[in-house]
């Protein structure tokens, strides 16, 4: 049997009279990528939040390898690593000299600093203070801050917001090398693209409640339309674009009639995109 | 708590202390340069009064009698050289007498005693040296002069053990040393609020009361050991060194707590320094009280760091022990455990 690492029941938290997170219930099991996908004030870090022991939930519970959040930060947090939205690194210290003052507070005594660095990229950077790093640099060695003490769920808030596309790219291979380790990821992000490429799940929350969890195949089959598109030439000589909804009775005849009477000079088929159905069941977008 | 942690905080907080260029600048600077001033400054006490002097009249013995009192006195051959030497400056007092001085107090007659002071001689000493004179007056005279006179004396009576002023400075050297750390504690929490990093620490095994010590034993640290190095190297721990100790650790603490208060207000380095100095020049003023004796009133002692001056200044310069400085070590002692509590009060609200 799969064992939990993450479990939520009715989790809730209100800044005042604002309710950031509304009675949200999921779980998330070991060794799996979980999509937290939301706009901006969804309550995305705000459930990071409780979930790390930052802040203290005002209903529900929560628990993370199976320890009560509110209850046992401490403990969840020695087993935990991770990467902030913003960036909170100790400027005048180097790479390496972050990761080893992380490493100790941690208690780990073996880990190879080089090899941590090496895995997002910066490697030979690592004895430069980190205020001459751009800001790729500094979301990589903060993941790689995350990594010290090898955690058994990793929480990744918005890890590639803003980031250049190598940067990008050596945060989402770290990602997938610590599902492979056997972590969990709770995975927040404004990009849908790279929620569907890296998780196995993903959840929508929407003010403060989740609107939708399931696997990014899952719902597109539920949400979204698969299409074919075609572009055909017109008797002007100009190309024209067609398109026929796939998965109903009538595509067969529609696919035929299109080549019987079109001349198809270009065919391809399209899938809903995550943001497509998020946009479908929120009636919103994600910025 | 975890003091492996806190071990681990403390080391970070001393390097970026000094990787902070500003603070490691005016921490050096600072010490470097009361140490300087220190032995720049006289070193002695100059208790001689020079006073020109035109008597004919006066007795045989009376110089000597007067230069045992502290007294030179330079001989003018008539009234107008006196007059013509003080106004030149060659001494700031001249007093010129009657040549029959004698006979008319004798017959109980007053006389009229001259007194000329030098253009630039301070307002404020010119009674003094007219008491002076009264006295002189009397000794020729041999009985109480027609005038009543009462004197006070203000502050620690140091009559016959007067403190050269660089002695008088040193205490207050030292507790300068003691608050300027309050800014530079202050902008290492600041930073760390401002940085965020104060939440990147907190989702480690790190517990509040452990970043609170980390910090308070950095805070409490930086300073002692600064203000023990300076009074080492000035030879302030001479006397009583251990009493002294005791009250630099106190007041170490309360710069500490201090510096927690600063940086709960305070949103980044320029705003400590605002609050800082602010906090410094307040916790300054009791040193007025050792610098001037009987300029202050009372009220001033309601400031945490006239009982961290006081027994500092009396330690070291009058040897008191620990019975007479015990009631001002308990009073600093509640103050800095006070202002450490309410430090930690207002910060942790900021932590959250």
């Amino acid at each position: 049997m799969t064992q939990k690492a993450i479990v939520t029941e009715a989790l809730t938290y209100r800044y005042g009279q604002l309710t950031a997170v509304d009675h949200i219930s999921f779980d998330v099991a070991e060794g799996e990528i979980l999509g937290f996908l939301g706009p901006n004030g969804a309550g995305k870090s705000t459930t990071i939040k409780m979930l790390t022991g930052q802040l203290v939930p005002k209903e529900g519970r929560a628990t993370v390898l199976g320890l009560d959040v509110a209850k046992a930060s401490k403990k969840i947090q020695a087993q935990i690593g991770v990467s902030f939205e913003t960036t909170n690194l100790y400027e005048q210290m180097s790479a390496e000299e972050n990761l080893k003052l992380f490493a100790r507070l941690f208690g780990v005594k073996d880990v190879d600093i080089s090899a941590l660095l090496q895995r997002v990229g910066l490697d030979g950077r690592g004895r430069e203070r980190v205020e001459s790093y751009s800001k790729g640099m500094k979301q990589r060695l903060m993941v790689a801050r995350a990594l010290v003490n090898r955690p058994r769920v990793l929480f990744l808030d918005e890890p590639t917001e803003g980031l250049d596309p190598t940067s990008a790219q050596a945060i989402r291979s770290v990602i997938l090398e610590e599902r492979e380790r056997g972590a969990t990821v709770f995975l927040t992000t404004h990009d849908m693209l790279e929620a569907d490429k890296l998780s196995d799940r993903v959840a929508f929350i929407n003010q403060g409640q989740i609107v939708a969890l399931d696997t990014p195949h899952a719902l597109k089959q539920q949400y979204g339309k698969r299409a074919l598109k075609a572009q055909v030439a017109s008797a002007a000589g100009s190309l024209e674009t067609r398109e026929i909804i796939l998965d109903r009775p009538e595509t067969s005849q529609a696919v035929r009639e299109l080549f019987d009477r079109e001349q198809v000079v270009t065919v391809h088929s399209e899938e809903a995109s995550l943001e497509d159905i998020f946009i479908r069941i929120t009636g919103r977008g994600l910025a | 708590m975890d003091w492996r942690i806190v071990r681990t905080l403390v080391v970070k907080d001393v390097t970026l202390y000094f990787r902070n260029r500003f603070f490691a600048f005016i921490t050096i600077l600072a010490l470097v340069a009361y140490a300087v001033m220190y032995f720049l400054m006289p070193n002695a006490v100059d208790e001689e009064i020079e006073i020109g002097l035109y008597a004919p009249g006066m007795p045989s013995g009376f110089t000597a009698q007067l230069q045992e009192e502290g007294v030179i006195l330079r001989a003018a051959a008539s009234e107008e050289a006196l007059k013509e030497a003080v106004g030149a400056g060659e001494y700031p007092v001249g007093v010129a007498f009657s040549a029959d001085i004698l006979e008319k107090l004798a017959a109980g007659q007053k006389d009229q005693v001259r007194i000329y002071f030098s253009p630039n001689f301070p307002d404020e000493l010119k009674d003094a040296y007219a008491i002076v004179f009264e006295e002189i007056a009397f000794m020729l005279a041999g009985r109480p002069l027609n005038i009543e006179a009462s004197g006070e004396v203000l502050g620690i009576d140091t009559a016959g053990a007067q403190i050269p002023p660089r002695d008088r400075m040193l205490p207050l050297f030292a507790v300068f040393v003691l608050l300027m750390e309050t800014l530079g504690l202050a902008s290492l929490i600041s930073s760390e609020i401002e940085g965020r990093t104060i939440g990147a620490l907190l989702i480690t095994p790190m517990r509040v009361e452990g970043l609170f010590a980390g910090k308070g034993i950095t805070g409490v640290g930086l300073a002692f050991v600064q203000a023990v190095i300076l009074m080492t190297v000035t030879g302030g721990l001479d006397r009583e060194p251990v009493l002294i100790l005791a009250a630099l650790l106190l007041g170490a603490l309360l710069s500490t707590g201090i510096a927690f208060m600063i940086a709960s207000v305070a949103r980044d380095m320029l705003s400590v320094i605002g609050w800082g100095v602010l906090a410094i020049v307040a916790l300054s003023v009791p040193a007025l009280s050792v610098l001037l004796p009987g300029t202050i009133s009372d009220w001033i002692k309601v400031i945490p760091s006239y009982y961290l001056v006081d027994t500092v200044h009396r330690a070291a310069n009058f040897g008191i022990g620990w019975g007479e400085a015990g009631q001002n070590l308990l009073i600093l002692l509640a103050f800095a455990l006070a202002f450490l509590w309410l430090g930690v009060i207002v910060l942790r609200r900021k932590f959250r």
